[in-house]
């Protein structure tokens, strides 16, 4: 059974197999035996990958799995097969406005029912005390908007859905 | 010792500088009183401070930035003094006027000073009028009929800039006395769009350049020593990244010579409190670049090496005491460097990141001057940085590497921060031989990008063997079996 891992955007495909001392891990060009993990703290272990030991600290959240090795954090996702499924089939038409990078909302210049034409402004957002107006990336009606004024979202976070005139 | 004149301080700031200076006044046997925006709730300033004050307004930055509302939280908590910190309202005259008007002591220059540094040009005119050295210059509003030719005079290479911008914005390079009047027109039209005023000034473009400045500090009796200076020409985006203190680049002559030239312009300016002045270095010569009329992000490097507390020394001049130091006693020992750790990924071009931190640990044996703690969010409201990492050894070679270890045995988890690339700096040759100016990371984009393969199996492993559905697709599977699997199935 394969699983995957995506690390700054690049997915990697792994699978674990057990072996007399701990897992064998099959990577997609390399077997590495034995791999283990001894926990240590609910936030810290020891890998022993190929007869080294290392230490590592960790934090999960969800399929997030934040972790600390020889100096270096990663971020890993865990691409769940389930999930990856259902957003797989759901490819709907609605159009969103998505956020550029995190940040907070200055003012909102639509409301839900307006029609509006690519290119024009949906709201005005700060970051890092940069002012950017976010834009309608096509024509259409304004279905809902996702956030208020003076509310801070995430990178990528929908902020505005619209739909097709006329459906 | 006399007792001071007040027994409470409002700090209006937030983040590593509020703890920083909630320290100082702790030692110093001072009430702490914090004005705080609801974001900042669970942050290690608010935590610490004696009195806390919320305040609120149309965005977290707009709140500290409300001169009415800082004065009326300062009254609330019957603060007798007012520490700016860095950024926010620190540079602002009007603020530094309210303050003194409400009557409350303001820690810091006076406001006349503030302005007169405030403003590019006046502070500009008064640092040459006073005999100390300007890059080369013209001014188009001095003679807007001769500026070209006064410009021209000047010699190649040189740098349009408008009067009243800033952020590198309508900013040209003419390197040919022929493109000259049209980089002078277009420059002037992009100030015009950009700050609705398109008076513009030439100077000589200095290559290359490092940014060096010098710490000083004065009272209110005319006394004015020096801090040493401190190199902080690893920059992004015209921000700093790594300070240090001394400079490669100075040999002892010249660092006499920059620190007596600092002295002599805060001394014409009547600087009292804690003051920096900025040079622009390049081939052995310096010019005054601006004065920074308050504390800066990077004084621990000055504290480490001289064992001065800048912001005791602040607090006791805005009360009115004599510098207790004299020029000889300050004395420069060793080497230190402070690491910037900001929340942003310079792998995709320094953009900010966010999230909750999952998990925090500092490496032991450093100073760490840190504004978050371990379940806070890191939200995009504010600067990004997060913490600083100072050390202090006895050479720059040993500084490098105990920054080195530092930082990568610092554990952040839950929002990625700028550490990998501090690292890579840190064991660069350019870096370690000393050898770089403010271009140093454009024209090194490589320690920006890292390398994204390097040793990620054992980040593979570890996440493998962490995710329980991949453990139990292992266990449910009898040994022999696995041995034969392969990728087909």
């Amino acid at each position: 059974m394969h699983h995957s891992f995506e690390v700054d955007g690049v997915d990697h495909e792994l699978w674990l197999s057990s072996s007399q001392q701990g897992y064998r891990l099959h990577l997609r060009d390399q077997v590495i035996t034995p791999v283990a993990f001894t926990h240590r703290s609910d936030s810290s272990g020891i890998l022993t990958i190929a007869g080294e030991s290392e230490p590592v600290r960790f934090a999960i959240e969800g399929e997030l799995i934040h972790l600390h090795i020889r100096g270096r954090t990663r971020i890993l996702r865990y691409n769940d097969p389930l999930r990856a499924c259902a957003s797989g089939n759901n490819e709907t038409h609605a159009l969103v406005a998505r956020a550029p990078m995190p940040g907070f909302v200055v003012a909102i210049t639509v409301s839900p029912g307006q029609s509006v034409s690519a290119g024009m402004a949906l709201m005005m957002i700060e970051s890092m005390k940069l002012e950017t107006i976010i834009r309608s990336p096509q024509d259409g009606i304004v279905d809902r908007i996702h956030v208020k004024e003076g509310e801070s979202f995430e990178h990528d976070a929908v902020l505005v859905t619209l739909s097709k005139e006329g459906r | 010792m006399h007792k001071l004149p007040f027994d409470t301080v409002l700090i209006a700031n937030r983040g590593e500088i509020a703890v920083r200076i909630i320290k100082t006044l702790h030692k110093l046997g001072l009430r702490s009183a914090i004005a705080y925006h609801e974001v900042d709730a669970g942050s290690p300033a608010v935590s610490m401070a004696d009195l806390t004050i919320p305040i609120s307004g149309r965005t977290p930055i707009a709140s500290y930035l409300d001169i009415a509302q800082i004065i009326a939280a300062a009254h609330k908590a019957n603060a007798g003094a007012l520490h700016p910190g860095y950024g926010m309202l620190s540079e602002s005259a009007e603020f530094a006027r309210a303050v003194i008007k409400a009557g409350i002591a303001f820690i810091g220059p006076a406001p006349e000073t503030i302005e007169l540094m405030g403003d590019k040009i006046r502070a500009r005119n008064f640092v040459q009028g006073n005999g100390f050295p300007v890059a080369p210059c013209a001014i188009e509003e001095d003679d807007p009929a001769t500026f070209v030719s006064r410009a021209r005079a000047i010699g190649v290479p040189l740098l349009v800039k408008p009067s009243g911008g800033g952020g590198g914005k309508g900013m040209r390079i003419v390197r040919d006395l022929a493109t000259l009047e049209a980089a002078i027109e277009q420059a002037s039209s992009e100030a015009r769009r950009y700050f609705g005023d398109g008076r513009l000034y030439v100077e000589r473009y200095i290559e290359s350049p490092r940014h060096i400045e010098v710490q000083v500090l004065g009272d209110s009796f005319g006394n004015l020593v020096h801090l040493f200076e401190r190199e902080c020409s690893v920059q992004r985006r015209f921000q700093k990244i790594i300070e240090e203190t001394p400079s490669p680049a100075l040999s002892p002559e010249l660092r006499t010579r920059i620190c007596e030239t600092a002295v002599g312009i805060a001394r014409a300016a009547n600087y009292q409190n804690a003051g920096t002045v900025e040079f622009v270095f390049s081939g052995g010569e310096f010019y005054f670049l601006e004065m920074n009329t308050r504390l800066q992000v990077e004084h621990p490097v000055t504290e480490m090496i001289t064992g001065v507390d800048l912001i005791a020394e602040q607090v006791y001049a805005a009360a009115g005491r004599e510098l207790a130091l004299s020029q000889s006693d300050i004395v420069s020992n060793g080497h230190a460097i402070e690491l910037r750790l900001c929340a942003e990924a310079p792998e995709r071009g320094y953009v900010p990141t966010t999230g909750k931190v999952l998990l925090l640990e500092y490496p032991d044996g450093v100073r760490i001057d840190s504004g978050i703690m371990q379940g806070q969010h890191i939200t995009p409201a504010f600067d990004p940085m997060l913490a600083k990492i100072i050390v202090h050894s006895p050479s720059r070679i040993e500084a490098a590497l105990k920054a080195h270890r530092a930082v990568r045995e610092l554990v952040l988890l839950g929002c990625e921060t700028n550490a990998s690339l501090l690292a890579r700096i840190l064991c660069d040759e350019a870096f370690l031989g000393g050898q770089f100016h403010t271009g140093y990371l454009e024209e090194n984009p490589h320690l920006a990008a890292g390398t994204f393969s390097a040793g990620m199996s054992a980040f593979l492993a570890s996440a493998a063997l962490l995710t329980r559905p991949v453990r139990e697709a292992a266990d449910a599977v009898p040994e022999l079996h696995a041995a034969l699997g392969s990728w087909r199935n």
